[in-house]
């Protein structure tokens, strides 16, 4: 493993693809059905999520803002604002839960966000987010743990066919849906906390969503004290596992910190036989696990001779890197947004934590790069090629249903990698031959 | 002195219209029943687009993260484009607790010396305008290190909205960059384009027609902007607006100041095209101009409408629903007429008294105006028969539901639709909305449904 670089030493992001601790609550807010996240801040905090999340996944996007003005920030507390966005939103709506969620702006303020939801009479779950810690991962987990810690009761009782699926934010709709499907297919019942797999799943709805229209019921999140398994995925959702046993210690909890390829996919399944006591799995498991072994071949020439930047959400970067390095990719360069324990983990021979600056002025160390939006620029400016992962995602539809994980998506993922590989390297030919033709042409003429 | 601008003068505005009736502020937001953006977002929008700057936020991830990279403000300076790259002092705890303001010296270090901008405007956020870093005391010292304008620029979102960010960020440029600079030689034809933003090559659909005319655009803020043109601004002889009330403020004070006369245009459609090349030919008051112009209004214009002539066919007796904000409500409009679509309603939710007024002048004492679209327009498309719904995202279900065709009005953002030619890119995106069969398709009964 390569040694992490976990400090950029500069005073500024220049290029940035981290985003902030707010917007991973709110993303987890919308996995939770009917839904109003309320973002505790300036108007322009929900305007600046909403905007992205809302050109990401290509739908409406339920988020409303406390909308702190110069005065408000000076002489409330939260108590005005928060009370008066509540009662404007049940004006119009009914919610059966208030994501509420705080800012840089008003932690900065010191306002007592647990006291004040102390006060309110109807279902709200609240979270401390300043955008001047943490990132999009711990958001996301930090919203997760407060979904549980407020809401779920606590019981003594266990169905031994029921599990909590807590997914890591960078899973995407349907890779969330594809895990579920095969945890249940194994005899299994499966709530996943937050879901996102029926909610911003690209579906077209009954009618304009004005709450988030799918994800985790309320009512299911106060029941999921009886489950037999929390199984989480993803190293910035492991702390959850411990939240929710706080509410039974007869739960036990199992965590992967992906789901990919051959061997992180092999993990979960032979657990799963463990646990549901089965012989063997369903065939279409054994189906896709010879696909993906075929897949493994037929892309390993491409991948195994591409050197790769990859830049994500640490637990992306980690399952991505885990399917390339099995068809032996090389992972010469991972920029994470943030700071991981995971990021140890990962097989590359550079790990930073860092900005897209920091991979312009490396880009002598690779070839095809996997990034989200921005990378794209980036790789216009270096001569590269990128292949779009992550948030946001503004150019490309329907990334809400990109699966990338288990058997199926991982061989979908390496066939889309190779693919993009080989049309790279073979623009590079047809450039250099171009080049050839050119000064061979020149020569000729020279005499003239 | 502190280059903090006075909100309050901001917020009333006595060249804006709706000023006169005493109202105190152009919007105080409403906590759980807010939408768009704050200060910063409409300071960013103002002032991105000059690409030989860079445009540093102090502030945390949720200030940049989903904003930079995000306008299609395109730009024909040579050099690196500063404005599609993104620079955040990223504020941590660390920051809040001791300050941040030698963290914001060092990163405008870091961008003079590797990125060699011709200004640089540092924008404040929430968090550093409440912990109270100088911003004003670090801008004026790395102005003077480095030798180029460091340009602070008071945006934390909580002051307001958009409109308000806007005019700090007039504020800003009228303060530190206007007049500080002498044009090279001036014409009796030059004028500043206000609140241009050349989103999606707007600018250009005309800037070639200003240009034939003998007028030379002396600066634009911020539209294909330069900071040493707009440093030489006040040598102007007009300041044209470009569809954005918020600027009325800046061209006022220039008006004051300088004694620069403003006007007000847009360039959007054929009609309001036109308009706007005779507006300014006038406002620079020389017969030869304004015959000149004239007769390129002539040429342009038959050039246009045999060009659109494949097009009146699809178009003939068909009828819009428009629901926009502000003055596209007229302004989208007008394009629409030009193209002999019926305009049978338009929204006026977000509309200044002006704008409505002007809407209704456009379409007609017929046509309706909808103050609460969302409930309305479904109302409104059955009463009036129409064919073409065009709206933000949102109101797609209503016109699937109505089976009639749909044109995301916010497509603009990634084309121009605007000057002569842009007309021509509107009239082909409306008729392949009009033809295609999905709006009547998607929503038909499922097999197992009754």
């Amino acid at each position: 493993m390569a040694e992490v670089k976990r400090k950029s030493g500069k005073p500024l992001q220049v290029n940035p693809h981290k985003l902030s601790q707010p917007m991973g609550a709110t993303m987890a807010f919308l996995g939770v059905d009917r839904c109003m996240p309320l973002m505790h801040g300036a108007q322009g905090c929900a305007s600046f999520a909403k905007v992205m999340f809302t050109r990401h996944f290509c739908e409406p996007i339920a988020l409303q803002t406390t909308a702190v003005n110069d005065v408000i920030a000076v002489l409330d507390g939260g108590d005005y604002s928060i009370v008066e966005s509540i009662k404007n939103i049940h004006g119009k709506l009914t919610p059966e839960l208030i994501g509420l969620h705080t800012t840089g702006l008003t932690e900065t303020k010191g306002d007592d966000i647990r006291g004040i939801a102390g006060k309110i009479d109807v279902p709200l779950v609240y979270v401390n987010t300043p955008d001047f810690k943490g990132g999009l991962e711990s958001g996301w987990t930090l919203t997760t743990q407060a979904l549980i810690d407020q809401l779920t009761e606590p019981g003594d009782r266990i169905d031994a066919q029921k599990m909590v699926l807590v997914p890591h934010v960078s899973l995407l709709p349907i890779e969330v849906e594809k895990l579920r499907e095969l945890i249940e297919s194994f005899g299994f019942t499966v709530v996943a906390v937050p879901d996102l797999s029926s909610s911003l799943d690209n579906h077209l709805g009954e009618k304009q969503a004005s709450l988030s229209s799918g994800g985790v019921t309320v009512a299911e999140l106060r029941q999921l004290a009886d489950a037999a398994f929390v199984v989480t995925v993803g190293g910035s959702v492991k702390p959850v596992g411990a939240t929710l046993q706080a509410k039974n210690p007869a739960i036990r909890h199992r965590h992967f910190n992906h789901v990919s390829g051959l061997e992180g996919t092999d993990a979960l399944v032979a657990w799963l036989l463990e646990v549901s006591g089965r012989e063997a799995p369903p065939a279409a498991v054994e189906r896709w696990r010879k696909r993906l072994q075929d897949a493994m071949l037929d892309s390993h020439f491409s991948i195994g001779q591409t050197r790769f930047l990859l830049a994500a959400e640490p637990d992306h970067l980690a399952a991505m890197a885990a399917s390339l390095r099995e068809v032996g990719g090389q992972i010469t360069l991972a920029i994470a947004t943030v700071d991981s324990p995971i990021l140890a983990e990962i097989d590359a021979d550079q790990v930073i934590v860092g900005d897209l600056e920091d991979a312009e002025n490396m880009s002598e160390s690779y070839d095809l790069i996997i990034g989200n939006y921005h990378t794209e620029s980036l790789a216009h400016r270096v001569g590269k090629k990128a292949v779009m992962r992550g948030i946001p995602n503004y150019e490309e539809v329907g990334s809400a249903l990109k699966n990338d994980v288990l058997y199926e998506g991982s061989a979908y993922f390496l066939f889309e990698i190779a693919n993009a590989a080989e049309r790279m390297r073979e623009a590079q030919v047809h450039h250099a031959r171009e080049q050839i033709k050119r000064q061979g042409s020149g020569v000729r003429r020279a005499p003239d | 002195m502190s280059s903090k601008p006075k909100i309050k003068e901001l917020l009333v505005e006595s060249a804006c219209e709706h000023n006169k009736d005493k109202k105190k502020s152009c919007n105080a937001p409403t906590p759980g029943a807010t939408t768009g953006g704050c200060a910063l977002d409409g300071a960013q929008i103002a002032l991105f687009p000059f690409a030989d700057a860079a445009h540093l936020i102090h502030g945390p991830m949720s200030c940049i993260g989903g904003a930079w990279e995000t306008r299609l403000t395109p730009t024909s300076w040579s050099g690196r484009d500063l404005t599609q790259t993104g620079f955040a002092t990223d504020i941590t705890n660390n920051d809040v607790v001791f300050g941040g303001e030698r963290k914001l010296a060092a990163a405008i270090d870091h961008i003079v010396s590797n990125y060699a901008p011709e200004a640089v405007f540092v924008y404040s956020t929430c968090v550093p305008a409440l912990t109270g870093d100088d911003i004003d005391a670090v801008c004026k010292h790395r102005t003077e290190k480095h030798g180029i304008p460091c340009v602070p620029v008071h945006a934390p979102g909580f002051v307001g909205a958009k409109n308000l960010g806007s005019r700090i960020a007039g504020e800003a440029v009228l303060q530190h960059l206007i007049g500080t600079k002498e044009p090279e030689h001036t014409t009796p034809f030059d004028i500043n384009l206000i609140g241009e933003h050349n989103n999606t090559g707007e600018l250009w659909r005309y800037r070639h027609l200003l240009e034939e005319l003998g007028i030379r655009v002396l600066s634009t803020f911020s539209g294909d902007g330069r900071i040493a043109e707009i440093r030489t601004a006040h040598r102007a002889r007009l300041n044209v607006i470009v569809c954005a009330k918020s600027l009325v403020s800046m061209t006022r004070k220039m008006q004051e100041r300088y004694g620069i006369p403003w006007i007000s245009c847009s360039f959007y459609g054929m009609t309001d095209t036109s308009a706007g090349l005779l507006a300014i030919a006038e406002a620079l008051g020389n017969a030869d101009l304004i015959e000149r112009t004239r007769a390129l209004i002539a040429r342009e214009e038959a050039r246009l409408k045999a060009q659109l002539i494949p097009y009146r066919e699809v178009f003939a007796g068909k009828k819009a629903v428009l629901n926009t904000g502000g003055n596209k409500a007229w302004s989208i409009a007008s394009a629409l007429q030009d193209l002999g679509i019926e305009v049978v309603a338009t929204s006026v939710r977000k509309s200044t008294e002006e704008d409505k007024a002007k809407a209704r002048q456009y379409l007609g004492e017929t046509a309706i105006l909808m103050t609460n679209p969302a409930t309305q327009q479904a109302k409104v498309i059955d009463e009036t028969g129409a064919h073409l719904l065009l709206a933000g995202g949102r109101s797609l279900y209503t016109a699937i539901k109505k089976r009639i065709a749909f044109t995301d009005v916010n497509q603009e953002k990634k084309k121009s639709y605007g000057g002569y030619d842009g007309l021509l890119v509107l009239a082909e995106d409306l008729k392949n909305s009009l033809q295609n069969p999905v709006f009547e398709l998607v929503d038909r009964k499922a097999p197992w449904q009754k």
